[in-house]
């Protein structure tokens, strides 16, 4: 009798409920730009399937596929069948892992984090910490993470501004990484990391944690590592929950359109709070081809960005078409690995402006923009 | 297994960024939507007709079987490479070539997906109304290989009566042309169709060009509760004789109804059957004037109810359950199987009656639904692929059930095709004779049996 592995205890019986049908494949970001139909979820579900039967082991070869996935979830919400993809794939990942399988930029990631308390094993703290709390009593905590402090700076510092502007009572904190995204690539969340920040945080007495970054949202409040937060009354919104209940006395003329960010919409439902607050400061607001729950991804997420980067760019060159199609001035979105990527994308010839909505509303307020 | 200056050969032609033997490539390519398996031995992206056409030629002198495959969703085996060899994947020749609503027709490359040409038309006010429950994933390529079809068959066909035209690459790596980019032609055998439902076992379609219509301005749509089937039937029956044509009848049946119920929050009214009619117009009236007489129809017949819907939100929720059909079956166990026997419209209700007598016999599950208007039945068979007792129940239904509709003057497969998992009952619909001039066609095109064999049983 062959051994079973572990994931089949808990996933097996959804594995084999993928009824082969391939809805999925119309929506798979990687499928959609490479064609290939192993590297969606009916192939990666078709692949586990042998490997239940005992036609082939969780080995190398299943790498290229089962840890090149950016967790956007199109295809559990497109699926007929309710296969939890993501699920699945971080538990076979740990278990590919622990085996001693796996990518190794994520293998990397992991040592890197080991020694760091970014996943870019960054030394200096950002600049934008000189002058403002840090680590002080507040009512309010903003968590920028690791690509807010690292790659996307200027973001992260005219959120800050706005902040400033609004008169937020807030605090920032020597920032560890969730390592959040370890979880997904088949390692652990760092217990010893996520005590450091919970008690970070909890040291300010904040009420509320501001993320910049919808996955370190995800991650707050749904590891068990940051129970503490909880425990403390501490309650996690995003910045663009935050900004959706303010009022901004300024609007564009400019054609905007806003890009769902995975992490903030299909997994954590919050599609409509960013609208509200674009829906103020931009009459001339566009809906691109997908939007909502049928987003296209930008091709950032699940590692992918690391692990694959010209897919990556590749994913996040047609969402950048879907905007070009509606006449969009300006792409609107609400994550900093989102942001990154996009701009990354964009060609020369591409007039589009890329920003993150609280830096959008602050140009307009300091009168970068058209009004 | 392929000897090395072969597969050489075919990243030559198409580049080594087309050509994988990867072990994860080789085993998505093993299944089709129905689980169906058959490993390859590589698998080739074409780009162009000239990249098919030498493909095709290095396969007939090597003897090596191809398979062509384009978004894979078929569920009857065809696109699984029973005999290994070539996998040729198609969907990266996705460009659609033309639309042009002046002559009424659109040219597009066969990896096209349905609904990105659907997109595409309807623009120009225009589309192609085949529209597969599939349309979101499946292919131009694969729907006219297979002659797919839609809910909207009653009055609008299938992928037949919209293909003009065709580029097919032979077996032997010849390019022929088919047909006309015209409304009409009487010139010669009509190739084009022969191609059409071939399930890639005649030769590699690599263009195509479709008619298409203008889309329907205004629609009206009811959904009928009987409380008998028989009465459900007659009232089918009654309303495709009375002059009326409505672009959409389908029938749910009692355990469909349950399981939805059961699945989603729809709070279906637990009939024994429901109707769901939509009639087209060009103006309001037109499409009113038409359900009118279907609502009449419907009560006279004994309808416990009739519900119409008078806004697109109403129109929307009358669809929910039809819509929720296959992923609310598809939950229901580890396997599911669609069937789409199709028999003349006036036998539908005996077919579906006679059915549910072989579902209890052999203790199944079934959601029971057909696409009423072209007497298409749609039965969805949940089981557990692990019990093989369980999975030999099924199969002895589906013996049963394909036995019962050739009986009626039917056919096994209105629009899914035949493939590997149909074959043995080729005989059985067709006769030896025409079996005989099928093979003989096949013969005559691929005499080396190297182009998606195993399939439709053509090979004795
Ligand atoms: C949930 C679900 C619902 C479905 N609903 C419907 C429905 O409502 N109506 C319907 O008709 N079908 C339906 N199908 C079945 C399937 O989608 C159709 O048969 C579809 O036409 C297959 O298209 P494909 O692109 O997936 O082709 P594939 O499965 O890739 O191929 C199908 C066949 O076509 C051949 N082929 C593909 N491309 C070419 C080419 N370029 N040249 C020559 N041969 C080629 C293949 O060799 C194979 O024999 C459904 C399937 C699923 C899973
Ligand atoms: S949509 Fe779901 S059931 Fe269908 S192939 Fe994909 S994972 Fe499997
Ligand atoms: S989560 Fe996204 S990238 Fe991963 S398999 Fe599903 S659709 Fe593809």
């Amino acid at each position: 009798m062959r051994q079973a592995y572990e994931f089949e205890k808990t996933y097996g019986e959804l594995i084999l409920r993928c009824s082969v049908c391939g809805f999925c494949q119309a929506v798979c970001p990687i499928y959609g730009l490479t064609r290939r139909p192993a590297l969606n979820a009916r192939g990666k579900m078709l692949l586990l399937q042998e490997v239940m039967r005992g036609e082939m082991g969780l080995d190398q070869d299943l790498v290229e596929t089962l840890f090149q996935c950016t967790g956007c979830a199109s295809c559990e919400v497109n699926c007929p069948s309710g296969v939890k993809v993501t699920e699945i794939l971080r538990e076979v990942r740990r278990e590919m892992v622990n085996t001693g399988t796996c990518h190794p930029v994520f293998t990397g990631m992991n040592e890197i984090l080991a020694g760091s308390n970014n996943i870019y094993g960054e030394t200096d703290p950002p600049e934008y910490l000189e002058g403002r709390k840090v680590n002080e009593k507040a009512a309010y905590v903003y968590f920028a993470g690791c690509v807010g402090a690292y790659r996307e700076e200027e973001h992260t510092e005219v959120t800050l501004k706005l902040l400033d502007r609004m008169g937020v009572d807030y605090t920032l904190i020597d920032e560890v990484c969730c390592t959040g995204v370890l979880e997904d690539v088949g390692y652990a969340v760092h217990g010893s990391k996520a005590e450091t920040l919970v008690e970070r945080v909890r040291a300010t007495g904040a009420e509320t944690l501001i993320t910049g970054c919808p996955y370190c949202m995800r991650t707050f409040t749904s590891r068990n590592a940051y129970i503490g937060l909880s425990e403390a009354g501490v309650r996690v919104v995003h910045i663009s929950q935050f900004l959706s209940t303010m009022t901004f006395d300024v609007q564009t003329d400019l054609v905007v359109t806003y890009h769902d960010p995975c992490d903030l919409g299909r997994h954590a439902g919050i599609y409509e709070e960013p609208r509200r607050t674009i829906g103020r400061i931009a009459p001339r607001f566009v809906e691109m081809e997908h939007h909502h729950a049928q987003s296209l991804c930008c091709g950032a997420g699940g590692g992918v960005r690391a692990s694959h980067p010209a897919h990556s760019i590749g994913m996040a060159r047609r969402r950048l078409e879907e905007a070009e199609a509606v006449g969009a001035d300006v792409v609107l979105t609400d994550c900093n690995s989102c942001v990154h990527n996009l701009s990354n994308a964009k060609l020369r010839r591409q007039k589009l402006r890329i920003t993150t909505v609280p830096a959008f509303i602050l140009s307009l307020l300091e009168g970068e923009e058209r009004a | 297994m392929l000897e090395e200056r072969i597969k050489q050969e075919l990243k030559d032609i198409v580049g080594p960024e087309n050509f994988t033997e990867a072990r994860i490539d080789m085993v998505s390519y093993a299944y089709d939507a129905m689980g169906a398996k058959g490993r390859p031995d590589c698998a080739v992206w074409v780009t162009s007709t000239d990249q098919v056409s030498a493909i095709m030629q290095l396969a007939t002198r090597e003897k090596i079987p191809v398979t062509p495959r384009a978004a894979g969703t078929g569920i009857a085996g065809m696109a699984v490479p029973t005999h290994g060899g070539i996998v040729m994947d198609v969907m990266r020749m996705n460009r659609i070539l033309e639309i042009n609503v002046e002559d009424r027709v659109c040219v597009v490359e066969p990896g096209v997906v349905y609904v990105d040409l659907q997109k595409a038309l309807a623009p120009h006010g225009f589309t192609l109304p085949t529209e597969p429950g599939s349309s979101v994933a499946s292919a131009i390529g694969g729907n006219v290989a297979t002659n797919a079809g839609g809910l909207k068959g009653a009055k609008y066909g299938t992928t037949k009566d919209y293909v003009l035209g065709l580029v097919v690459v032979l077996p032997d790596g010849r390019v022929m042309k088919t047909g006309t980019r015209t409304m009409k032609t009487s010139s010669g055998y009509n190739l084009t169709q022969l191609f059409v439902g071939s399930e890639g076992t005649l030769g590699i379609i690599t263009e195509i060009t479709l008619k298409v219509v203008p889309l329907a301005r205004r629609t009206a749509t009811a959904l009928g509760l009987f409380d008998s089937l028989e009465d459900a039937g007659r009232a089918v029956t009654r309303t495709m004789s009375s002059g009326v044509v409505p672009s959409v009848m389908e029938v749910m049946g009692r355990y469909l109804i349950q399981a939805i119920n059961e699945g989603t929050d729809l709070q279906l009214p637990e009939v024994n059957t429901m109707l769901l009619v939509e009639t087209e117009g060009y103006t309001r009236a037109e499409a009113d004037a038409q359900m009118e007489r279907v609502v009449e129809i419907f009560k006279d017949n004994g309808a416990s109810d009739v519900k119409r819907a008078e806004t697109e939100a109403e129109r929307a929720d009358l669809w929910a359950a039809r819509k929720s059909t296959y992923p609310v079956t598809a939950r229901l166990n580890n396997s599911i199987l669609v069937e789409d026997v199709t028999v003349p419209m006036s036998k539908l209700a005996e077919l579906f009656r006679e059915f549910e007598k072989v579902v209890a016999q052999y203790d199944l599950k079934v959601a029971m639904c057909a696409h009423a208007g072209d007497g298409n039945f749609h039965p969805l068979i949940t089981f557990d692929s692990r019990d093989p007792e369980m999975v030999e129940r099924v199969e002895k239904a589906n013996d049963a059930l394909f036995r019962m509709a050739i009986a009626m003057g039917g056919t096994i497969t209105g629009e899914h095709g035949i493939g590997t998992m149909k074959a043995k009952y080729m005989t059985m619909e067709h006769g030896e004779i025409a079996m005989d001039v099928m093979r003989t066609i096949k013969r005559a095109l691929d005499p080396h049996n190297i182009m998606n064999p195993g399939k439709m049983d053509l090979n004795g």
